[in-house]
């Protein structure tokens, strides 16, 4: 027989929450992690094997790189070289691993769907940029032919994926740009973002938070071994060049496509200016840029102020007669041309 | 038709697609804005430019200003609110009066003039009937009151620009501006917030609106919090100083349950509903002077009756249960004397008691019945003197005799804390729950909806206990 | 063309006033349909309201309705079912309020299409006059709030517009009754063939997509001969709309 003490009862409800706190946490929770674990299968080694050999095809890839690369077991990757070789998706050319034109196509696909994937994250989901690339990595595992290819239909058959890079068609086809990286325009030059590499995620996360998106035109001001700096739609950039090279840009030659300074973001607009949008940046997707095109936020019309909040955001605009407001995030992506 | 020919067709579009590129959506509104434009350039002759000149854009300065924004709004909510609950007592005890002091004793004796069996007429008169009286009683004036004047701000055009206002308090728990709205109708009845809803097009804000508005202490609510307030957080005090030190209490709890509204707002949108698709915009329309008669009109049979009439149709069947419980034995007591004693161990972790839970699961189809159950099953396990026998809901006039009931029924400060806690943190009533369901289609969101806050009300009430327990006495 | 621009007068001797009966909810053996479209708030409930009798909720909150409503009136021996659908700013997207109007347009095929705007921000509202005039060419613009527009010294061209548009415009200001009587003259025309409509067609559009969409809506009209919107399922296909695409597939446009 036990005998009620509030202490202990306590004590009990604190041990059971921090219990399912560690296991249940989003993402970091041991339950996530161990099923994860428990999840990894023959499909998934060998496709990330592929990919793995796919995206470094310059390089001349061993067994270590893959361990490395990959963060799985020794054993578990030379069981799956070893299936791999055996269904003729791969040989060893002494150390080094090679793709036969199987095993190509076969990465292709996977790259596709992942693509595929993340275009979907960014048109037709909530998630968050900096998931999209986590969630497609599980997603292309799962998807077969007949799914990616419903999928494709239902984005519209798309070209690119929300970070630029172009997503091969289900014959193989695929967009060829000649981008560089910003850290290779020299100063003076003007270049067109087209591609923001998400991986390392480290650096990803830092360029997301620095608000650099995907169609703006920047014009470098300063490209040296300590920093790149760049002015673009109004305001100056300052990055370390490993991160600069994770953005690639074209080249703009063409004087017609050269935007006036004057061009900046609808955030840079003051009460009682008034100026002309001049477009929606890419990185506004989805419904959101749908039904900003809807409520006349488009080429050509005027804006203005109407109100300021006491809190600073959101902006009211007058546009096209009528008063509506929007946060500074969506505001960002929006360029306008001041008079 | 020709199944082939249009299989063509599509296949054409798809190629056409890849060539055109991705810009079609966007050239095609711009296209559509540029026609317009042009029409409008031959039709309208005289544009009226200067609009910082307007009404509406002065009205709009003052009331999205700095300094007057927040007093404006704060006072009008508060006005709506004050209006409401001392408008409604008057009303209120005048139904009361009627329904359950004239009408009940009515159907009473026509029901013993054609000879119905006690049980029969226990059920009906005892049962159903009263329950429904009570839930029209309570609920009527309040809603008759509040909606009317909310939907007045509403055609006025003032609301908007209060999601204006709040934005981006809002924002920071991933939530939408016009959450302030649905979440003020919430202080009226949870349902109603939760059909306001609507006016949220995104569907991951409109969720999490729909989710967290029980936290708004709602009308059938504030009375409890009032009673309970009044009898024992005002009894701590001097007297000179318990109203306020009461009224205090009571407004700190919905001040809490606003907290947890955005609490749940955030960690919503940052877990379980990260997926859902997010837009924002916020259009303010301008100021329209409120069509009166109409208004008060369409409130009332839009808002008020339906609301009403979906909490009677829950009510009767609570009653009918309520009654049962009380009045079928098995043994030597009754289901609920049962019930309580089960549910006892469980009620003391929680700093409550098993008559108060029993209250909470019978009284899910209204607040409105939760305090009158109580003082029913209390006095039915205590076997006190007081009330119309068993079944019988019934409420007191005087504070004093509720106190004298409830202090009977082993109710110490602590059990009113937590109750007013409790009240605060458990499932929407029935009505809300089945609103949730009509406007989400989902069950998963439903479910959660409704059980989300019990388990943070069952955690709450848990640790208040524990701590009391260890350091009050 | 055919259009008879109103303006007040000109109707008043044409309305029959003793023919009008509202019906309120009873919309059964009705002759004709009408539907209600429009930007949010710019009147379309109150238009409903006045036209039936009913008493939907309006209110100066932009998204008021949200499900469609539906109501009846009689005028000169004719029955009308009415439908007052949710406010909507285009028919391009794929949000709920938008795909409840968007296919009561394309699928319902009322008779008649009223679309009601709001004469002070006109421009905004023509965006998606625009495109219910891709999909429908016997519809009736309803010129809302004239009397805000007055008081904000709006003055409208009503027979330049109706010329532009190539449908007949009246002004109204629903809330005070006025306009409609005209509107309801003007419904009864449109829904009888009297005044036969020819609607403005989008017109600046690149070459390339112009280009396209003209082949598509070619192969379109030799399938569906008897369609008004070949041109609007060009775009939609354009885009990839799965359910225009589904709609096509199983012949829902014959
Ligand atoms: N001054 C004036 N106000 C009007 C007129 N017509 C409608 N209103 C007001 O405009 C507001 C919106 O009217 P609704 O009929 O609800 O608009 P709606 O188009 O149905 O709106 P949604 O259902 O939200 O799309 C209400 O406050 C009406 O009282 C008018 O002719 N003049
Ligand atoms: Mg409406």
């Amino acid at each position: 027989m036990y005998t009620y003490n509030p202490i202990y009862a306590l004590l009990i409800f604190i041990v059971v929450s921090m219990v399912i706190f560690l296991l249940f946490r989003p993402n970091r929770g041991l339950f996530w992690k161990i099923r994860s674990i428990y999840r990894i299968d023959d499909k998934i080694v060998i496709e990330d094997i592929l990919k793995q050999l796919y995206h470094n095809e310059a390089k001349q890839i061993g067994i270590n790189f893959l361990v490395n690369a990959l963060g799985y077991r020794d054993s578990t990757i030379i069981s799956g070289i070893d299936k791999m070789i055996d269904g003729n998706l791969v040989y060893f050319e002494g150390e080094h691993l090679t793709l036969t034109e199987e095993g190509h196509d076969y990465a292709l696909k996977i790259v596709r769907v992942h693509r595929l994937w993340e275009r979907y994250l960014a048109e037709k989901t909530g998630f968050d940029k900096s998931e999209w690339h986590g969630i497609a990595e599980r997603k292309e595992h799962e998807t077969d032919d007949e799914e990616a290819k419903n999928l494709a239909s239902s984005l519209g058959n798309p070209i690119f994926d929300p970070h630029g890079d172009p997503i091969p068609t289900s014959s193989g086809k695929i967009a060829e740009l000649d981008s560089i990286p910003l850290s290779g325009l020299k100063v003076g030059d003007i270049g067109k973002i087209i591609n923001i590499d998400d991986n390392p995620e480290l650096i990803y996360k830092q360029i997301l938070a620095e608000n650099i998106h995907i169609g703006s035109q920047l014009k470098v001001l300063e490209n040296n071994t300590t920093r790149v700096t760049f002015y673009s739609e109004g305001e100056e950039y300052r990055l370390a060049p490993i991160v600069a090279a994770n953005i690639k840009v074209l080249k703009v030659n063409t004087p017609e496509e050269i935007l006036e300074d004057n061009v900046i973001r609808l955030t840079g607009l003051k009460p009682d200016e008034t100026a002309i949008i001049e477009g929606i940046s890419k990185e506004s997707r989805g419904d959101s840029r749908r039904r900003l095109l809807d409520l006349g936020f488009v080429k050509g019309a005027e804006i203005s102020i109407d109100l300021v909040n006491p809190f600073g955001e959101p902006t009211a605009y007058f546009v096209k007669g009528t008063t509506i407001a929007l946060r500074d995030d969506q505001a960002r992506k929006i360029l306008i041309k001041k008079d | 038709m020709d199944k082939r020919n249009i299989q063509n067709i599509i296949a054409l579009a798809n190629e056409l697609r890849w060539k055109i590129g991705d810009d079609f959506h966007d050239n095609l509104a711009e296209g559509i804005y540029a026609d317009a434009a042009e029409i409008v350039e031959d039709a309208i002759i005289d544009k009226n430019r200067d609009r910082k000149e307007r009404l509406d854009n002065k009205i709009d300065r003052i009331v999205t200003s700095r300094v007057w924004g927040f007093p404006i709004m704060f006072s009008i909510l508060a006005l709506v609110l004050w209006i409401t609950i001392k408008g409604a007592n008057y009303p209120s005890a005048f139904l009361a009066d009627i329904l359950l002091g004239d009408v009940r004793p009515m159907l009473k004796s026509f029901a013993a003039s054609l000879n119905f069996p006690w049980w029969l007429s226990g059920f009906l008169i005892d049962g159903v009937y009263l329950a429904v009286a009570w839930v029209i009683a309570v609920m009527l004036p309040p809603m008759a009151i509040f909606f009317p004047l909310f939907t007045l701000l509403e055609d006025f055009g003032y609301l908007p620009r209060v999601a204006f206002n709040l934005d981006y308090l809002f924002k920071k728990s991933g939530a939408h501006g016009k959450q302030a709205l649905t979440m003020s109708m919430g202080f009226g009845c949870n349902a109603a917030g939760v059909v306001a809803t609507r006016i949220i097009d995104s569907p991951r804000e409109r969720l999490i609106a729909i989710i967290t508005n029980n936290f708004s202490l709602c009308n059938g609510r504030w009375p409890t919090q009032i009673l309970l307030a009044t009898i024992f957080i005002g009894a701590v005090v001097p007297a000179s100083l318990s109203s306020i030190v009461s009224l205090g209490a009571v407004f700190g709890i919905a001040v809490l349950g606003i907290f947890f509204m955005f609490f749940v707002s955030w960690t919503l949108s940052k877990t379980l509903l990260k997926g859902e698709v997010s837009t924002f915009n916020l259009e303010l329309p301008p100021y329209r002077p409120p069509d009166f008669w109409r208004t008060i009109y369409t409130s009332i049979i839009d808002r008020t009756l339906i609301v009403l009439w979906r909490a009677i149709v829950f009510a009767a069947p609570a009653g009918a249960v309520i009654w049962l419980i009380s009045n079928l034995y098995i043994g030597d007591q009754s289901i609920a004397a049962w019930m309580i004693h089960y549910l006892d161990g469980f009620g003391f972790l929680i700093g409550l008691n098993g008559v108060i839970l029993l209250a909470y699961i019978v009284a899910i189809p209204a607040n409105e019945i939760v305090i009158p159950t109580i003082l029913m099953l209390t006095v039915l396990v205590t076997g006190m003197h007081i009330g119309e026998g068993a079944g019988v809901m019934f409420e007191l006039d005087s504070v004093n005799d509720t106190a004298s009931v409830l202090k009977a029924g082993g109710w110490t400060l602590l059990t009113a804390i937590n109750v007013m806690l409790f009240s605060l943190l458990h499932n929407p009533c029935s009505t809300t729950i089945y609103t949730i369901y009509k406007e989400t289609k989902s069950m998963k969101w439903t479910v959660l909806a409704s059980i989300l806050p019990i388990i943070m009300g069952f955690v709450v009430t848990f640790v208040v206990a524990q701590l009391w327990r260890i350091f009050v006495n | 063309m055919d259009v008879l621009p109103h303006s007040n007068c000109e109707n008043c001797q044409h309305f029959n006033a003793d023919g009008l009966k509202k019906l309120g909810v009873d919309t059964t053996d009705f002759d004709f349909v009408v539907a209600l479209a429009g930007n949010p708030n710019t009147g379309k409930s109150t238009v409903f309201n006045a036209l039936t009798g009913l008493r939907q909720h309006t209110g100066n909150w932009p998204g008021k309705t949200v499900t469609r409503a539906e109501g009846a009136f009689q005028y000169n021996e004719k029955k009308y079912k009415l439908v007052d659908l949710p406010g909507t700013y285009s028919l391009l997207s794929t949000s709920d309020d938008e795909e409840v109007a968007r296919n009561f347009i394309l699928f319902g095929k009322p008779d008649v299409t009223v679309i009601v705007v709001d004469a002070n921000r006109l421009e905004r509202n023509l965006n998606l006059v625009l495109q219910i005039l891709e999909i429908t060419d016997k519809a009736v613009l309803c010129l809302n709030l004239m009397d805000e527009a007055k008081r904000n010294n709006i003055e409208i061209n009503i027979r330049s517009l109706a010329k532009d548009l190539g449908i007949p415009v009246v002004p109204a200001s629903a809330r005070y009754k006025e306009g409609i009587p005209e509107l309801i003259q003007t419904i009864s025309d449109v829904a009888s063939g009297k005044i036969i409509c020819k609607p403005h067609r989008i017109k600046n559009i690149p070459k390339d997509i112009e280009e396209a969409v003209k082949i598509l809506s070619l192969k379109i009209k030799k399938e569906f001969p008897n369609i008004p919107n070949s041109r609007w399922i060009a775009f939609r296909l354009l885009e990839g709309d799965n359910q225009i695409i589904e709609a096509l597939e199983s012949g829902v446009f014959v």
